[in-house]
């Protein structure tokens, strides 16, 4: 029975171990990936000066875009980097999973960037894109209600605005006061 | 009788395993070398490319006139480049030693971590080879006075600089964590 008991403990503590190794590997893996990133980057600078010496003025906005792009990427794999390494310190392998797929997509588009294949726009996310259903509705079944805005006076929009002031000018020119003396013909002062 | 029958019969079995596993070592630290190799030969381009800048450079410096105003800059990034050129020449010697390790290396593991180190290793080795051109394409716009370009080269320059050091910083990384790995 001791015996077994032994065996069963020595069994669970190589697998702890294992663990251990494992993580230890995927976090290197992780930095070489995030080196490979950092590479990349200053591929991309190296090409902008390349382009910024032969003085063609497309080459460089095209570069200096690559680079940007390159740029966004390595944040990108810094930001799922060091989530990665949350996940490891806190033992959640799901997160560090997750995490280490970011890192790779990051170094991917670090690399389509570089190679020019940047897409036209980030697509929304499903939280951005739901905010943006959301917002000045007015009410209504699954719609997001807009309080009133108290301090929103209706009557001073910009077309009642200058409906105002043109009749305000009509009148300043009408009146006694204002206008041109002329059109009168007398003073504008009653003496 | 039977039971050595049984025992030969099991013993075949783990040896045809032992051997198809050894097999499949062999491959996978070969497909291994493969993809260091591709690293290697690529940061060894750019190593000689920027052996070539530096040649191109000693030309272009006397170009320069001895009271140009941005003289003091030219010299900073030559120091700089300097460093990166002595970083990038024993990266690319490491590369190719850690590459060398992976097919005698006793398991798969070992294997990919001498991997590891040889394509991290590589990447040292481009970036230093690529803030070295960049630098000297800094020396040239000086020396043929091309104003104009200077700012987005000299930015480039910076930005190359603060890459670069992200990679080293990720290299020494990598090789704490494989020696903690081998230390435990």
């Amino acid at each position: 029975m001791k015996k077994h008991l032994s065996i069963k403990v020595g069994l669970s503590t190589a697998l702890i171990a294992m663990a251990g190794l494992v993580q230890a590997a995927d976090m290197a893996t992780a930095s070489g990936v995030l080196a490979n990133v950092a590479t990349m980057s200053v591929q991309s600078k190296a090409n902008l000066a390349s382009a910024a010496s032969s003085g063609d003025v497309a080459a460089i906005a095209e570069a200096a875009k690559r680079a940007d792009a390159v740029d966004a990427a390595m944040a990108d794999a810094q930001d799922a980097y060091a989530a990665m390494e949350r996940a490891v310190a806190g033992g959640d392998t799901d997160a560090a999973a997750s995490a280490s797929d970011d890192l790779e997509a990051a170094q991917q588009r670090a690399s389509d960037a570089l190679n020019g294949a940047i897409p036209d726009a980030e697509p929304k996310s499903a939280q951005e894109a739901w905010k943006e259903s959301q917002t000045n509705t007015g009410g209504g079944p699954n719609k997001a209600y807009d309080p009133p805005n108290i301090y929103n006076v209706p009557w001073q929009t910009q077309g009642l605005r200058s409906l105002y002031t043109s009749l305000f000018g009509s009148f300043w020119t009408a009146s006694s006061q204002g206008g041109s003396l002329d059109d009168g013909g007398g003073d504008a002062t009653p003496e | 009788m039977n039971r050595q029958k049984c025992v030969a019969l099991m013993a075949g079995v783990v040896f045809c395993g032992v051997l198809s596993v050894r097999a499949g070592a062999v491959e996978g630290a070969g497909m291994m070398l493969d993809e260091a190799n591709q690293s290697i030969a690529a940061a060894s381009v750019a190593v000689e490319d920027a052996r070539a800048a530096i040649e191109k450079g000693k030309q272009l410096i006397t170009q320069i006139p001895a009271d140009s105003e941005l003289l003091p800059e030219v010299k900073e990034i030559l120091v700089a480049a300097a460093e990166n050129w002595k970083l990038a020449v024993a990266a690319l010697d490491g590369a190719k030693e850690s590459a060398a390790r992976i097919t005698t290396a006793s398991t798969q593991e070992i294997a990919g971590d001498y991997k590891l180190l040889a394509t991290v290793n590589a990447g040292v080795a481009m970036s230093g080879a690529k803030v070295v051109q960049t630098g000297l394409l800094f020396v040239e716009a000086v020396a043929h006075d091309k104003t104009e370009s200077l700012g987005i080269i000299r930015m480039a320059m910076q930005d190359a600089l603060a890459a670069t050091s992200q990679v080293e910083f990720n290299y020494e990384r990598v090789k704490t964590l494989v020696a903690e790995k081998y230390s435990k």
